[in-house]
């Protein structure tokens, strides 16, 4: 499967200031597992304890994954996963 | 002790100001009055370019305060408060939630002026303390206005992705609030989306619709909308209060109705938080040795150093408000930075509307949940003039960092507690189960019934006005608090709230009820409306029946109509100039008028409000203050 990934202004640092980039996997774990190998640290800045950190938001397509499977949902040949930090509240 | 001022006067025509200043006059009178003032009211006639008071302590010379609509005095323009909001820009902000540029329907800019210029008084004085001549302190009602929106010019103004989000540009429901099957109004809040997913879920809501509507509630407080799916909407108006209620109960949630002002009067404990004001103050009365340190440069809190551990809006803008006085700012984040920091948009690789309220802070990075990081805090608290923090009830004492573990460690330090509703830490309040937050607050104080009675809206503001007002009566407070400092030796903690600054803000509802004070009440303005031109829309108030009369002239129209027909004739001749011209005319004989900006990238635009406004990687607010 070919993801594209939209990389926020903070991470792309771990990217080599890269916007977007092509990854594969079936699921989003795999994506960040994928990422991981390529931009160490990256994995850690997304995740922690099985699950998406807090303020971060990762949607695949407009899907926000805490209301799919999570980490384990799936992906299609050509979806769009988006990292989008956000924290509830005023 | 409530009453840190009780050695200190406010002189000036008070009771008697020009109409357009009424609100901010009053503001400061109940002000002054909960902080046990002595209130000198002079005949002086009130001018209209200017409300002037002095601020008077036993150790200080009189501080010279004024209020002034416009910074440029080259440009002189009627003013109001909600020609502020129209040309301000925060009827668009405010207009985005419900497609329509309108006013909030609060004396919101005069209230926040008014806070302000009370602490430029208190702040002079405390320079004087400190080895400054600062005789006068000097604050615009366009730049507290300015003040209130930081973040959302932040935004609008940012290099990249910039928000571009105008009243009537976007397509939603209107929610929240919700409207339950028997009628209820209410607002719903929860920090974390588990709750929102078994919420909405259980409502038979899919969780695909419950994750987009979770996107569209989280970012409500970045940019004042809230584009929840309209399935929401529906599955929520089929289920009875009650139901709902139990729902929030099983699944996390919390729950506020929109109670109305009268039910606000009702509460327990509502005449007590009214008549105390703003802030609760425990001054430490035993074994204080206070050096008052001198000043480091012209700004009157220059050389004081503030410890600050605050998240999200009401916290970091009362430190901010100190750095803006001349404070040393220690903000800090957990170990990696402040996850809103990556909040987009961003420039130069921060959030815009972080570095808005935070950008005069140094940072240190501390695990305050570690032993050694409640360590090096203390360290850093022991050698502080202030610690300001928002954390949710009673993590403060999880966190060995309450006032009862920090006075003894520095008897001379104001600890500071913005919280959510309760300014007194000593009644257990079951309020404090629920996330106190801006449209929760806004909900239970009255403030979104009243926005609601003049929008024809549901609820109130998705402009964060409460996390503002309260982050400025924050800092307003640990001013008071450091002046008393210098006068009796006494350190303090000092607790306000969002609530608190929601009763401040309706202080004229409950002074019309309860006549508790020695305050006229504010008269509502002859004509105040907000109407479409050939290019654009103007923003006019008539405060009173003199300002009417010249704009009945200016526009020869027949004064005797009723209201209905003067509205459809103005409707009709408003359309056969634009906005800018109607502008001029009627400035030119007196009457505020303006140009709505719809667009806050527009307000470069506004030559009066330039001075206030610094571009960059993306608009600065400057500071609200003049001192000389």
């Amino acid at each position: 499967m070919s993801i594209t990934v939209i990389i926020p202004t903070i991470l792309r640092p771990l990217t080599n200031d890269q916007k977007r980039i092509n990854m594969s996997g079936f699921k989003v774990s795999e994506v960040i597992d994928e990422m991981e190998q390529q931009f160490p640290g990256i994995k850690a800045k997304l995740i922690a304890g099985g699950a998406a950190h807090r303020f971060i938001n990762i949607y695949v397509n407009d899907n926000d994954i805490r209301f799919c499977d999570g980490l384990a949902t799936s992906l299609q040949d050509g979806d769009v996963l988006t990292i989008l930090p956000a924290v509830a509240g005023g | 002790m409530n009453k840190p001022l009780n050695d200190c006067v406010i002189a000036g025509s008070l009771k008697n100001p020009a109409a357009h200043f009424a609100a901010t006059a009053f503001s400061l009178l109940y002000q002054s009055s909960t902080l046990g003032m002595e209130i000198e009211c002079s005949d002086h006639p009130a001018t209209n370019a200017m409300l002037s008071f002095a601020f008077k302590t036993p150790y200080t010379t009189p501080v010279t305060c004024e209020v002034i609509g416009w910074d440029d005095s080259d440009q002189p323009a009627a003013f109001s408060e909600n020609i502020m909001q129209a040309a301000c820009g925060i009827m668009s902000i405010h207009g985005r939630a419900n497609s329509k540029t309108q006013p909030l329907g609060l004396n919101y800019v005069s209230t926040v002026t008014a806070a302000l210029a009370l602490q430029g008084g208190v702040a002079a004085a405390i320079g004087q303390l400190r080895g400054l001549s600062i005789s006068n302190s000097c604050v615009s009602m366009a730049s507290a206005a300015l003040l209130s929106e930081t973040q959302y010019i932040a935004d609008a103004t940012a290099a990249e992705s910039p928000e571009r989000l105008l009243p009537g540009s976007i397509a939603y429901p209107a929610a929240p609030p919700f409207v339950s099957s028997d009628g209820i109004v209410f607002e719903l809040e929860t920090l974390s989306a588990d709750p929102w997913l078994k919420f909405w879920t259980r409502l038979g809501v899919s969780s695909t619709l419950a994750g987009k509507g979770w996107t569209a509630f989280l970012l409500r407080y970045a940019r004042a909308i809230a584009p929840i799916p309209n399935e929401l909407v529906t599955a929520i108006s089929n289920v009875t209060y009650q139901q709902i209620s139990v729902l929030c109960s099983n699944t996390g949630m919390s729950i506020c109705p929109v109670r109305t002002i009268d039910v606000r009067l009702d509460d327990e404990h509502f005449k007590y938080e009214w008549l105390k004001g703003s802030w609760t103050f425990d001054f430490k009365t035993d074994g204080n040795n206070v050096q008052a340190k001198p000043a480091s440069n012209s700004l009157p809190l220059s050389g004081l150093r503030v410890v600050e551990s605050c998240r999200r809006i009401q916290g970091p803008l009362a430190g901010h408000l100190l750095a803006l006085l001349g404070a040393e700012v220690i903000r800090i984040e957990p170990p990696g930075g402040d996850p809103l920091r990556g909040m987009p948009p961003m420039s130069e690789g921060c959030s815009t509307r972080f570095d808005a309220i935070n950008r005069l802070k140094t940072v240190r990075e501390i695990d305050i949940k570690s032993s050694s990081g409640q360590a090096e805090m203390a360290e850093l608290i022991r050698y502080a003039d202030v610690f300001l923090h928002n954390w949710a009830p009673n993590k403060a004492a999880q966190l060995n960092l309450d006032y009862c573990d920090l006075k003894d460690l520095n008897p001379a330090l104001v600890y500071a507690y913005a919280a959510g509703w309760t300014t007194d830490e000593s009644t257990f309040s079951p309020l404090n189960a629920i996330p106190g937050t801006d449209f929760m607050v806004q909900a239970y104080s009255g403030v979104a019934q009243k926005i609601s009675e003049t929008c024809g809206t549901q609820g109130g503001s998705l402009f964060t006005l409460l996390d503002v007002l309260g982050g400025v009566i924050a800092a307003q407070g640990i001013t008071i608090a450091l002046l008393n400092r210098c006068m009796n030796n006494a350190g303090a903690k000092v607790t306000s709230s969002l609530l608190s600054a929601a009763t401040f803000l309706c202080a004229d509802d409950f002074q019309n009820r309860h006549h508790s004070f020695d305050i006229n009440a504010i008269s509502s303005s002859v004509l105040n409306g907000v109407y479409m031109t050939r290019q654009g829309k103007i923003a006019i108030e008539c405060c009173d029946d003199k300002t009417m009369q010249r704009f009945i002239q200016a526009l020869g129209i027949v004064a005797e109509s009723g209201p209905a027909e003067l509205e459809l004739r103005l409707g009709e001749l408003f359309l056969l100039k634009t906005a800018e011209e109607w502008a001029a005319i009627l400035q030119q004989v007196g009457v505020p008028a303006a140009v709505v900006i719809e667009n806050l990238t527009d307000l470069h635009n506004n030559t009066r409000l330039r001075s206030r406004l610094t571009p960059g990687s993306y608009t600065r607010v400057a500071s609200p203050w003049s001192f000389q």
